[in-house]
């Protein structure tokens, strides 16, 4: 995988309020990439920067291996956080002015702005205002003027707040093709249902310093101890062999389960075997951490 | 270029076809049609006799009797009173008016009575006044023998000629007044326009931030290519705005004037005619004096043009760029007015330099600094033009203008870019100053 974005030792402060302080990270291309952290982590501030709203104070991001210009800004969709379009204008004419302010001749962002809203089926819409949508409506077609132009780089700041359940579903799905198709994604959310289903890889940002980063998968097992869980018809003792269960609990539907902590992960067959001799084995998994856990573990390390 | 051209294709598309734009543009020559047809019926309303008001003349000596006629709206009727039975006229409204005149003294015209319910206005009484005397006069000089034709040849037909000479020595005619009042009202022209217009940009930088669109918008153009596209295309809306009126203000104009049966000049003169003669005479006088038509077609009409061209365009782009920065400085239109104030001062200050320094000297020291400068030079270099200004003088104050300008849509461009990301409070004057620096 090549990487698409790096960003490298990047500070940026508010007079004196430091709102990201050497940050670096590497985003892959073709990736899902999450980004987490409490309010006011500075994962706007970071994005911004990405977006080249704002300059870093120090440091660099390279757009492809090379120093970011606003060139590079036309391969970026961005949909901000705060989100809004011009009131009096129809979803058509909206549609084209964002697509053709991106670079797109005319006639191609036609095309797409056809295809795009046939795909979404809000054809029927395309000649009405803004201000006459409702607030789904509304959102769908700020989605659309993100993505109309076929970036290379898809920046969405927390997208599914503010969004109702469906199309917030919508979203995610269209986040899912438009990955498959070749865009890389960049989010920022506090929502980790969305980060363990989409992300495949993640970064953590507290206190605008970079908590934790990597590959969502790696991440879960990296971070913190190994842990697996065995299920029995009955109660059994392992008292005499060589793993001691951490905690021992019954479930609702009657079996005994056990909880292992193993310091290394070539420990795992001889635990299942321990397990078979132990008794009648019916359920035999490994418990990864949510990211839920890695968050609230992470800035909670940090304070 | 590309991206100013997207943007000053949204901003006239978007604006132009707005319904309040589109009936602004239609209703603005109606409005000014309805008031020009509004005055035009006064005028010829005025005209008609039909309210004279009767006014009893009782003089003894028969001296004014015939002589008065000419008074305004007023019917003389001849008829002798005492005091009291005037008195009582004037109460149970009988007549209007009672004009008692006892023991006439040729010489000294002092006991001449006007008993009415309202006293006249200063001008009326000036009227009754002079006319009084005019006759008098005559009278005097009519007994020391001369006829009513030698009267009228005595008093000399009064023309003073103003000559301007060129450089080349040749002569021309002027007039000042003529120059000041063109000068002015195309400076006014351009006042009006810079604000209405100024405005519509300022609310545009305002709306993208409200509505919160500017984000995204930032991260797709550069600062400066958002103001230059912003602020040419609400010029050209402007414009068209201004073609359509004058277009159809003068088809309105046209066909109101056909319709009240004012054709021109001619039509002009027939109004005048149906006119008490006093103020026809008043007219005629006027335009004897300031020789308007000559002094008119000598103007320097290219340089006139073509100033009014440069700085109306120059003046709108430079405080547009202004009040743009306004506008993605503050949060809401109600924070607007403690900018908008100091960044129109020196514009209204320029009319303050016209009709002081520059109506006494146009091309003294003073009014030459003050067109030079680009933030007065709009009003006071289209103040100056009338009176002649050296082309060389006009490249140089326009050349500083539209630098300015570029100077401050890059300043504006800056103040944008951190100004839209910043909402909540109000900023100070400070804190724009360092937005400009700000990486």
């Amino acid at each position: 995988m090549h990487t698409l974005v790096e960003i490298q030792q990047v500070s940026k402060s508010f007079g004196t309020v430091p709102a990201v302080s050497e940050i670096s990270f590497q985003i892959p291309e073709g990736s899902i990439y999450g980004l987490l952290g409490p309010n006011g982590a500075g994962k706007t501030t970071l994005i911004r920067m990405i977006t080249t709203i704002t300059r870093p104070d120090s440091g660099q991001i390279l757009f492809q291996g090379e120093p970011l210009t606003e060139k590079n800004a036309l391969n970026m969709g961005y949909m901000p956080e705060e989100r809004g379009l011009y009131k009096k204008m129809t979803v058509w004419n909206q549609l084209l002015f964002f697509a053709e302010l991106k670079g797109l001749k005319s006639a191609e962002a036609k095309e797409q702005a056809k295809y795009w809203m046939r795909r979404l089926d809000i054809e029927p819409w395309a000649g009405k205002k803004m201000e006459e949508l409702s607030k789904g409506m509304a959102q769908k077609v700020q989605f659309l003027t993100t993505i109309l132009h076929q970036p290379k780089l898809i920046i969405l700041d927390e997208p599914f707040s503010g969004f109702d359940p469906v199309n917030a579903e919508m979203v995610k799905e269209l986040i899912l093709e438009l990955n498959k198709n070749g865009s890389t994604i960049l989010f920022s959310t506090h929502r980790m249902d969305n980060v363990e289903e989409m992300c495949s890889h993640l970064a953590i940002i507290n206190k605008g310093k970079l908590a934790l980063n990597g590959e969502t998968g790696g991440l879960r097992r990296k971070k913190f101890a190994l842990e697996y869980e065995a299920g029995f018809k009955s109660p059994v003792s392992f008292s005499g062999q060589d793993f001691t269960p951490v905690k021992e609990t019954t479930s609702p539907d009657g079996r005994q389960m056990y909880t292992f902590r193993l310091n290394n992960e070539d420990e795992q067959p001889a635990l299942l075997k321990a397990c078979l001799n132990a008794g009648n084995l019916v359920h035999f998994t490994e418990l990864l951490p949510t990211i839920h856990d890695i968050f609230v573990q992470t800035v909670k390390e940090q304070q | 270029m590309n991206k100013i051209w997207v943007i000053l294709k949204r901003e006239y598309l978007t604006r132009v076809r707005n319904k309040t734009f589109i009936i602004m543009t239609f209703a603005g020559p109606l409005i000014i049609a309805a008031f020009y047809a509004a005055i035009a019926l006064v005028i010829t309303r005025d005209a008609s006799d039909k309210e004279k008001k009767t006014v009893f003349i009782s003089d003894e000596s028969g001296v004014f009797n015939a002589a008065l006629d000419s008074m305004g709206n007023y019917r003389f009727v001849q008829k002798k009173l005492e005091e009291n039975e005037a008195r009582k006229a004037v109460q149970n409204k009988s007549a209007h008016a009672v004009l008692l005149i006892r023991d006439l003294n040729l010489y000294k015209l002092d006991s001449v009575t006007w008993l009415s319910q309202k006293t006249l206005s200063i001008k009326q009484s000036e009227e009754l006044r002079s006319t009084l005397s005019e006759i008098v006069y005559r009278k005097n000089l009519t007994q020391m023998g001369l006829r009513q034709s030698t009267i009228d040849s005595l008093r000399p037909k009064t023309r003073l000629q103003m000559l301007e000479i060129d450089q080349e020595g040749n002569a021309k005619s002027s007039s000042t007044g003529i120059k000041s009042g063109i000068g002015f009202g195309l400076a006014l022209l351009i006042y009006l326009f810079i604000f209405l217009y100024g405005n519509m940009v300022m609310r545009s930088a305002l709306e993208e931030k409200t509505n919160r669109i500017v984000e995204v918008i930032v991260s797709s153009v550069k600062p400066f290519q958002m103001m230059m596209g912003k602020i040419l295309g609400v010029a050209l809306v402007g414009l068209t705005q201004f073609t359509a009126w004058l277009i159809l203000g003068g088809i309105a104009i046209a066909a109101i004037g056909s319709a009240v049966g004012m054709k021109g000049p001619a039509g002009m003169q027939q109004t005048m005619k149906t006119m008490p003669a006093q103020n026809t005479q008043e007219i005629q006088k006027i335009m004897e004096q300031s020789e308007g038509l000559d002094a008119l077609f000598n103007l320097p009409y290219t340089q006139i043009i073509a100033v009014f061209l440069l700085f109306f365009l120059g003046g709108y782009l430079l405080y547009s760029s202004l009040f743009a920065a306004i506008g993605s400085a503050v949060n809401q239109e109600t924070d607007v007015q403690q900018f908008i104030f100091p960044v129109s001062m020196p514009l209204v200050f320029g009319f303050v330099i016209a009709q002081t320094v520059v109506f006494q000297d146009p091309n003294g020291p003073m009014a030459k600094l003050f067109s030079y400068i680009p933030f007065t030079s709009p009003v006071v270099m289209m103040v100056r033009s009338p009176f002649g200004v050296s082309w060389a003088e006009i490249a140089i104050s326009a050349s500083i203008l539209f630098l300015t300008f570029l100077f401050f849509v890059w300043i504006t461009g800056r103040i944008y870019r951190v100004g839209i990301l910043m909402y909540g409070k109000k900023p100070t004057w400070k804190e724009l100053g360092k937005w400009i620096f700000m990486k």
